[in-house]
């Protein structure tokens, strides 16, 4: 987009803090550099040809299209989150981007400041919701930027399940796209979060999902990565009160010329904390992947129990994954694994399949299908999986 | 042992391992690095004129680099305030009685004569900046090995010396092999020729003994074909008020079919920066391995790397950091596989205890076209008490087709089920806690000589004694 303040204009009847936000955002984006070569997270990441003044309409600025569940409980709010910026700024305002900060570089500066669509929910305390929540974000037309925010507010001893998909209408079309989200975990909250990113193949995907758990809370987050021919994804739980346990998975498959980059972060700022990450992609043709994942333990964090694990099937010659599981860890009273593979289908199983009369392409797809299929399990409600299973179905062919 | 059950060596490390003996020098540069300086380095040692001009141009090199910006903070070093070189006795010695006593004194203590009378096949113990005692057995100058210190090689093996020097790690390498391209003085210098195994290890001790004493040793080490050779370094250092550098560089080139293993014991006080670049290069079906100990320093900065450069080369390395009070440890290895078919493993075991910090930091890097490759690495971090810390950067950029890579890690403390398991066995706490980090680092022990075992034992004893919590 031409990124002037003129561009603001185009959202327009916005209360006054919002428009403060996005000017403050956008100045940020003036502000900070690009990112370097010599900077570790961009390293291997190359955004020198992205540019967003190429794609400076706004696309779906009244929000998107909800599935409600047929009945909400009292309470709720569920909205366009523009919408929800005025009509309860006090639940809205105090939160939007506190999680996922303006200025933490150019992207997400960009994203702040010109963020369309996107979904408000908001259960209030104790209160359950059995169905899930479905927000679906489509891309209509090419050329364009989608760049929907969703902000999740989970209330003491509530629980619930969200879907955030995110759909091109033509797979073939350039844009630039964004989908963040940010979840807020009170006491006791119980939330399944769900993002299914399948955008169309030429377009630059920027997210950042960052939860923030309080006491005895519990997440389940599932980051499906499919679509994008530059899709830059972090997604970050900080565990801050004692008793949280933040569970995150993704899948993606990356193939054609795609370029997948994920950055995670599970941070343990309080004790008795337990987070379980497990990121799992397959790789065709001259697809690229980078993982680099942190967990950081910090010093008053004892009794923390953290996990993380990327494994990665190269299926091609060409394609190329890059892994670098990470740990700081300040504190002596913690269990503390990590581990990442990159390799291809093991010949030795592929021999066994083959040797029972298996067709090399079945065998190979059984073994796909087999190294997604632990992860697939741990998807937090039955909707979003059987979405993701046919997604990832048609996909291995 | 540089640090003592407190890792405070300023405490009690004189009463318990007083290495310390008056200075005496025959020469002592001025403080602080300029070219007159090195000039006067290079003619000291009557270099040829190739090596004072590569010592200039590396210092130039030197002064454009930047500080590195990542790994632990070397901001507090001032280059300005160190000796760049002594030389304790203007002649090298030939056997151990012609050795000045105050040096004979230090080794002493250090048991050098004691093993080499034992099984060690030559001793080239270097004291300050150049090796003084020297000598080689018989058997391996009959075999055409060549072992002694570096300054001595330059002039007595120019062409084998100039043909390898600075051909695997080039001065523009980084800051500190600039700086020691420059400044070098003392290291061993090793050729082993084709088809020729020694059977036992080849071993020189390094010392650091003067106030503000920067020690850069240059090791360079050639295996020919079919050859094998296991070299040992081992470190020790007295107890000084101010901070001293060393910063080392050790090069190895290992041909086609032959194998090298590099030991390190590296155990300086708690005062000296050690920031040393340590590379081999390795040829079709050779291997390389590296056992790297980091016990002692105050800053460690310190990745032994292999290049792997013909189809078959293997590279290994297998560290050990411990960490105590103020002390950090930013350790690791790094393997490039340059060429197809060719395998690395980096195994790495911390300990971090009273306050200090390990970082396993690696790379593996595999170009375009070394396909079929195969790399693991395996990160083993302990930590013993809540003030100390564990970081771990593991670095991988694979370009290559069909390649396996794996990376595990794991960080923890003492288990209280083996801790259980041991006292209810009558076993005292602290025993039982020395038992576990012996056995945790037991990969590493096995693989080191017999008398070298038994020290790293006494000194992880020693560290232990009623400092667990």
């Amino acid at each position: 987009m031409a990124i002037t303040s003129e561009t603001l204009d185009q959202l327009q009847g916005e209360p006054r803090w919002l428009q403060d936000v996005r000017r403050k955002a956008l100045e940020a984006y003036d502000r900070l550099p690009p990112p370097s070569k010599t900077d570790e997270e961009w390293r291997r990441t190359d955004v020198s040809r992205f540019d967003p003044s190429q794609f400076s309409k706004l696309e779906h600025r009244n929000g998107q299209k909800l599935v409600l569940p047929s009945a909400l409980p009292r309470g709720v709010i569920l909205k366009p989150l523009r919408q929800a910026a005025e009509e309860h700024p006090e639940l809205v305002e105090p939160r939007l981007f506190s999680l996922v900060h303006a200025d933490r570089d150019r992207f997400a500066a960009l994203h702040a400041a010109f963020f369309t669509g996107g979904t408000f929910l908001y259960v209030p305390d104790g209160v359950e919701i059995d169905t899930p929540v479905i927000g679906q974000h489509f891309s209509h037309e090419g050329g364009t930027s989608v760049l929907p925010h969703t902000l999740i507010v989970a209330g003491t001893g509530s629980r619930f399940n969200y879907l955030d998909e995110y759909i091109a209408e033509d797979d073939t079309e350039t844009g630039y796209r964004t989908g963040s989200t940010e979840i807020f975990l009170g006491d006791g909250a119980q939330v399944g979060y769900v993002a299914v990113q399948k955008w169309g193949r030429n377009v630059w995907h920027f997210a950042d999902q960052r939860a923030e758990l309080q006491k005895d809370s519990t997440l389940r987050l599932f980051n499906v990565t499919l679509g994008g021919k530059f899709s830059k994804n972090r997604v970050e739980a900080s565990l801050a009160g004692e008793g949280a346990n933040a569970e995150l998975k993704a899948i993606y498959f990356a193939s054609g010329e795609q370029f997948f980059d994920f950055h995670t972060l599970q941070d343990h700022r309080v004790g008795n904390t337990r987070s379980d990450l497990l990121f799992k992609g397959a790789l065709s043709d001259s697809a690229r992947t980078v993982y680099a994942g942190l967990i950081r333990i910090e010093k008053h964090a004892a009794r923390s129990d953290a996990y993380q694990a990327n494994r990665n099937l190269v299926l091609s010659d060409k394609a190329r994954a890059t892994s670098i599981p990470m740990l700081e860890i300040d504190n002596n009273d913690v269990r503390c694994t990590h581990g990442a593979t990159v390799g291809p289908v093991d010949p030795e199983h592929l021999f066994y399949l083959r040797s029972r009369g298996i067709p090399e392409a079945t065998a190979k797809r059984m073994l796909i299908q087999g190294f997604f299929g632990d992860v697939l399990d741990r998807i937090p409600f039955e909707h979003a999986r059987r979405l993701v299973e046919a997604e990832l179905e048609a996909r291995i062919g | 042992m540089a640090t003592a059950p407190k890792i405070d060596v300023g405490g009690d490390y004189k009463e318990k391992y007083g290495f310390f003996v008056p200075e005496d020098y025959v020469f002592k540069a001025k403080r602080g690095l300029n070219p007159e300086i090195v000039k006067e380095i290079s003619w000291m040692k009557g270099e040829p004129e190739w090596m004072t001009k590569m010592r200039l141009r590396s210092l130039e090199i030197f002064r454009k680099k930047p500080m590195p910006t990542w790994g632990a903070d070397l901001s507090v070093i001032d280059f300005e305030n160190i000796f760049y070189y002594l030389k304790a006795s203007d002649k090298q010695s030939k056997s151990w009685e012609e050795l000045p006593p105050d040096i004979k004194a230090t080794y002493d203590r250090l048991g050098v004569p004691e093993a080499e009378r034992k099984f060690l096949a030559g001793v080239s113990a270097q004291y300050e900046s150049e090796v003084v005692y020297h000598s080689l057995q018989e058997k391996l100058s009959q075999q055409g090995v060549i072992f002694t210190d570096t300054d001595s090689a330059l002039r007595d093996h120019p062409e084998l010396f100039k043909e390898y020097f600075g051909t695997v790690i080039p001065p523009a390498d980084n800051k500190f092999s600039a700086l020691n391209t420059a400044v070098w003085s003392g290291g061993s210098f090793i050729y082993v020729p084709k088809g020729v195994k020694v059977d036992i290890p080849l071993q020189a001790y390094f010392r650091i003994n003067a106030e503000n004493m920067g020690q850069f040793e240059r090791t360079l080490i050639i295996c020919d074909e079919g050859s094998f050779v296991h070299y040992i370094e081992g470190c020790t250092a007295p107890i000084y008020t101010t901070d001293s550098l060393h910063s080392a560089v050790v090069e190895i080139i290992v041909k086609k079919n032959a194998r090298c293993r590099y030991t390190t014991i590296q155990n300086w006080s708690t005062n000296v920066f050690n920031l040393v670049t340590k590379r081999a290069m390795a040829y079709a079906d050779a291997t390389m391995e590296w056992v790297d100990g980091n016990l002692g320093s105050q800053i460690t900065m310190k990745y032994p790397s292999v290049y792997l450069m013909e189809p078959g080369a293997k590279g290994d390395v297998l560290s050990v950091a411990f960490a105590g009070k103020g002390q950090h440890q930013d350790a690791g290895g790094k393997m490039i596989h340059v060429a197809p078919n060719t395998t690395s493993t980096i195994t790495s075991k911390s300990i971090s205890k009273a306050g200090g910090r390990t970082s396993y930091r690696g790379h593996i890097k595999i170009y375009p076209g070394a396909n079929n490759c195969k790399s693991f690495v395996k990160c083993d971090a302990l930590l013993l008490d809540d003030e100390s810390r564990s970081d771990t950067y593991p670095y991988n950029d694979v370009d290559a087709e069909n390649v396996t890579l794996g990376h595990e890690a794991t960080v923890s403390k003492v288990s209280d089920e083996q801790l259980f398991y041991l006292m209810s066995r009558g076993i005292p706490r602290a025993e039982a806690e020395t038992m576990i980090v012996n056995g945790f680092i037991e990969p590493f022990t096995k693989e080191l000589p017999l008398e070298y075992a038994v020290e790293l034992n006494r000194l992880i004893q020693l560290e232990m004694e009623g400092s667990v919590g």
